[in-house]
């Protein structure tokens, strides 16, 4: 037979009084647990889907424009005349200024968003390896009038199936066919599911814009540690125009998920506020029952603190399985389900629903953040008043 | 068997789930390394600015690229209506460099 320790032997059997305890009352207990492990589902699966989002944007747009420069008009982005690439030459360390023309094209029949996206791909970096996004077929090239390359999502709600051509609708309600000559891999659907793919001339017919215009303009400059003075001076240059640098598209998504965002702190606080309650209703009043147990266990000769350790060993064996529970069903959510319970809010009313393919992001801050929010409180709810309890003397409760 | 026992049976069982959801973890990470290779071009070449997850309004599909204000730009007055305006957060100030 092992030895164990005296005191540790002490404690165990304590366990074992406190879990036979439990399993006295299994349906309350069992019931606060599914609560608790629910609550920290929630907390959990927020945490670790915005998490792999701002991750994934990190690991991915370490490579968007340098600089793009956007005509602002009373409030609002408007198109931008291609002289302004003439007023920018001025400007030392330029290395290129590429115009593009993007935009929203909303499917009546489908509801559905498209984003219609052009420029000219052999001007813009990497473009070389380009085709690689595709699972078949090439970009269009700038003499290829008609030819779209298309997103998965799109393809599958314009029903194309193996068919090539499809038609658009230009503001005048007239129809512009078009020719898929490529479809976008599922690797980056993150990226490129609800894309279209066209070449300049093209999206100008389709948008209606003159050839004089474009939507923005994306600089790249010679040396990546300029790209901030090149901004002041391009804003000093063109002053009616908004500069956004890649550092600042970059921290947009360091930002645009957090708790602070309205769904998030409502449900999540909802969530808190109900589970403090319950903890509250279960800690400030303890049953005539549970009054009556400590009155005996303190005749039979328990201590204050051996009746403690009871009370602390029932919270922590709750409230220990419930963040296990919660955390692992958290990331069985994300991992596997597609994170499911969020994604309707996450996506709204958008009818492209791309498959995320996440890796759930778990790290000890957040898991220590949602154990200090939900276990510390759930330990200190419970242990407290059973001290107050234990303190009076033990005829008054048994009586 | 003491109920301590059933406990720490339990407790193992679940830290060999999280021991498989690890490895798990590991596996898709590399799997993911090669998508974010391809991603990374497509983010070159096309000078793609944002994630392509909610397509309901254009402030949450491009949200680094459109206007912070656009949710109440529609008319004086204007108030957020689009789900999604509520789960995305607005992003920081972006003034002029």
């Amino acid at each position: 037979m092992t030895m164990i320790p005296k005191g540790l032997e002490k404690q165990f059997n304590i366990l074992d009084f406190s879990l036979s305890s439990l399993w006295r009352r299994k349906l309350k207990n069992l019931g606060i647990m599914l609560v608790f492990a629910l609550v920290i589902f929630l907390l959990g699966s927020f945490q670790m889907l915005t998490g792999a989002l701002t991750n994934s944007a990190e690991a991915v747009l370490g490579n968007t424009p340098e600089i793009t420069i956007q005509k602002m008009s009373a409030g609002r982005q408007e198109a931008i005349p291609l002289v302004y690439i003439e007023k920018l030459r001025s400007i030392y360390g330029i290395r290129a200024i590429i115009p593009r023309v993007w935009g929203y094209y909303f499917d009546e029949s489908n509801l559905a968003n498209f984003t219609i996206m052009a420029m000219e791909p052999d001007s813009m970096p990497d473009s070389v390896k380009l085709n690689l996004t595709l699972t078949h077929g090439h970009f269009p090239k700038n003499t290829e009038a008609g030819a779209a390359v298309i997103g998965r999502s799109v393809q599958d709600i314009l029903g194309l199936g193996k068919r090539n051509i499809f038609s658009l609708f230009r503001p005048d309600l007239s129809l512009k066919s078009f020719n898929k000559v490529g479809l976008f891999s599922q690797q980056t659907d993150l990226l490129t599911n609800d894309l279209i793919v066209m070449n300049l001339e093209d999206a100008r017919d389709l948008f209606a814009i003159p050839a004089s215009m474009v939507t923005d303009l994306c600089v790249y400059v010679t040396n990546p540690t300029e790209i901030e003075t090149i901004a002041k001076k391009i804003a000093v240059l063109l002053p009616d125009t908004r500069v956004l640098t890649k550092k600042q598209i970059q921290k947009t998504y360091q930002v645009v998920f957090s708790w602070r965002s309205g769904f998030a702190s409502i449900c999540l606080l909802t969530a808190l506020v109900a589970f403090a309650i319950l903890a509250w209703d279960k800690a400030s009043g303890l049953s005539p029952d549970e009054k009556r147990e400590i009155g005996i266990l303190k005749i039979l000769g328990w201590e204050t603190g051996d009746i403690l350790a009871v009370r602390f060993w029932e919270s922590t064996v709750v409230s220990a399985l419930a963040f296990i529970i919660g955390c692992t069903a958290a990331y069985f959510h994300v991992a596997f389900f597609d994170a499911s319970l969020l994604k309707p809010v996450m996506v709204g009313w958008s009818v492209i629903h791309p498959s995320f393919k996440l890796l759930p992001s778990v790290t000890l801050a957040d898991l220590l953040l949602i154990f200090t929010f939900s276990v510390l409180p759930y330990l200190g709810a419970t242990v407290i008043p059973a001290w107050r309890c234990s303190t009076v003397p033990p005829d008054s409760v048994i009586r | 068997m003491r109920p301590c026992h059933i406990l720490f049976i339990f407790l193992l069982l679940l830290i060999f789930i999280d021991a498989g959801l690890y490895l798990h973890a590991r596996r898709l990470g590399q799997d993911l390394k090669d998508d974010q290779a391809l991603q990374a071009i497509a983010v070159a070449g096309l000078g793609l600015t944002d994630l392509c997850v909610a397509t309901e309004a254009r402030y949450t599909r491009h949200p680094s690229v459109s206007d912070p204000m656009a949710p109440f730009m529609d008319h004086p007055g204007a108030i957020e209506h689009f789900p999604t305006g509520s789960f995305w957060n607005a992003p920081t100030n972006r003034a002029t460099p």
